[in-house]
């Protein structure tokens, strides 16, 4: 047990030692892995921030029903009575036409743009209105209790304020699919990319490896140091496209915090995603053991002692 | 020790390299192989390290039969052997020190019982003082002395060396077979192809001659 961890621990020295001997070459296939890494993971950032922001706002999902002008005070409760009656519905309000309109007037007093054209209206343009609150955020479950609400008679007109959020999560979803495969295709390029490099190396190395051979290294021992390498490249690649994410991240909050002042928000993208981070190190490190393994058994069975 | 029961040998598309050698080396023997170049000589040292396998016959090192040897034990094989070559397959990269350490980590070992072992083999061949020397800057007996330490720095019971004075003048083959004797009286099965006789007459030494791939004379040298 000692032994093989002392066999690892060798390896490990001498791949940095090499390393350390020849930094351009390493330093140049960490940087393809980082690129290659930090591509998909700003993709996978950005959609997954938007698909929060609309999930957000699909869990505020409001129908608002307005109803005829002419609605009389007997309408209206006969609909407060449907709409307590309906087990869909979490909790509704009820702001008439009086209400709309002061507030409307109020908040026309603050801004100074359409004053001029709320006031020159002799008579309340607004309808009664109910707000309710629906139980479920399954889209198509509100689809239909909005259906079902537009069928009451006295209704205007029952609106859902999520349609536009539901296309997005559509088309984000789509996104969602097109980042899978742009990383597993640049996935794929990355083993081909570390094999390449790994198997370079190894023809490099050959007499030493030949030597090896002669004087009874098991083969083991011949391609753990190969290995490690192939797992620094994804390491210090991983680390490399971590770094570039961050740095591309910053730079975009500027810009989506001056976007979310103008809708008041404090929307912003994360810094730091650990489980993301984590998970491009873990795939970094995992696709340059798995180039390397594939390229070591391939090349090592190659050199042939003569 | 090592034993041959009716060897031979043919490389694909050429002709027979050994043709049915039968012969039994016992531990702690000194045996030369002599023969023109092409006889087979190395050949044969090749079918005792596990790095060829007979195309008939049966090779036996320490009671296995090397033609059956799984490929998983055939470096546990090779670690019984110390082996040095003509060309002497240093590693150019690294200076003496680091040479001689490396059938060491193959082993195993490692830290100060490591150094302290390389520190010894360097001494027994006299390259002490040159440790941290790079082995190109070494002359041509310097760097088969190198290798020899190299292949006794892991202690193997049986030293195969091929044409190990190959290269070299006279007096620096004289001193590299001063050595390989001085392994032999402490009891190391030394096993050397040779082309020439030199300093096989220091002491009572079995000789065997091949002759286009078959054993055509054994003698003891006095």
């Amino acid at each position: 047990m000692k032994n093989k961890l002392n066999h690892h621990f060798q390896a490990i020295k001498l791949v940095l030692l090499r390393m350390r001997n020849n930094p351009l070459p390493s330093i140049m296939i960490s940087l393809v892995v980082g690129v290659a890494m930090c591509l998909p993971g700003l993709f996978y950032i950005g959609i997954d921030n938007l698909s929060k922001l609309t999930n957000h706002m699909q869990d505020e999902t409001e129908i608002s029903l307005f109803l005829k002008l002419d609605a009389s005070a007997t309408t209206i409760t006969e609909i407060k009575a449907l709409l307590a009656e309906n087990a869909a519905i979490k909790q509704f309000h009820l702001v008439t036409k009086d209400e709309a309109w002061a507030k409307l007037k109020a908040a026309s007093k603050t801004s100074n743009d359409n004053s001029n054209s709320i006031h020159q209206l002799d008579k309340n343009p607004l309808p009664d209105a109910f707000f309710i609150q629906a139980k479920s955020t399954d889209p198509i479950a509100l689809e239909s209790l909005k259906d079902e609400l537009q069928n009451i008679s006295g209704v205007e007109q029952a609106l859902l304020n999520t349609e536009w959020a539901k296309r997005l999560a559509t088309l984000l979803a789509l996104g969602k699919k097109i980042t899978l495969f742009i990383s597993i295709l640049l996935g794929i390029a990355l083993l081909v990319i570390i094999g390449n490099t790994v198997r370079m190396q190894i023809l490099t190395q050959k007499d030493e490896i030949e030597v090896s051979n002669l004087m009874g290294a098991t083969s083991s021992f011949i391609r753990t140091p190969f290995l490690y390498a192939g797992m620094f490249y994804g390491l210090f690649g991983g680390l490399i496209a971590i770094s570039m994410m961050a740095g591309v991240v910053q730079l975009f909050n500027y810009s989506v915090t001056q976007i979310s002042n103008l809708y008041s928000s404090d929307f912003s993208l994360p810094l730091f995603n650990e489980n993301l981070f984590l998970a491009i190190i873990g795939i970094a490190i995992s696709i340059g053991w798995l180039g390397s393994y594939l390229a070591v058994n391939r090349s090592i069975a190659s050199i042939k002692i003569n | 020790m090592i034993k041959f029961d009716q060897v031979t040998k043919r490389y694909p598309g050429g002709d027979e390299a050994l043709k049915n050698v039968s012969l039994n080396i016992e531990a702690g023997e000194m045996v030369f192989i002599t023969g023109n170049s092409g006889a087979g000589k190395s050949t044969l040292l090749k079918l005792i390290a596990a790095i060829e396998r007979p195309t008939s016959g049966i090779v036996l090192v320490a009671n296995q039969n090397i033609s059956k040897l799984k490929p998983s034990a055939i470096p546990y094989m090779r670690r019984r052997f110390g082996l040095i070559f003509q060309d002497h397959k240093l590693l150019y990269d690294r200076n003496c020190f680091e040479n001689v350490i490396l059938p060491l980590h193959i082993n195993g070992i490692t830290g100060l019982e490591a150094a302290k072992r390389v520190r010894a083999a360097l001494d027994k061949v006299g390259l002490l003082h040159k440790e941290k020397a790079m082995p190109i800057t070494l002359s041509g007996g310097e760097q088969q002395r190198l290798a020899i330490a190299r292949a006794v720095v892991s202690r193997p019971s049986i030293l195969i060396a091929d044409e190990p004075t190959g290269n070299l003048d006279a007096s620096y083959a004289a001193d590299i077979m001063a050595i390989f004797h001085a392994f032999h009286q402490v009891g190391v099965t030394v096993i050397m192809a040779t082309h020439d006789a030199l300093g096989m007459s220091a002491t009572q030494n079995r000789v065997l001659h091949l002759h286009q791939g078959a054993l055509t004379a054994e003698k003891i040298t006095r």
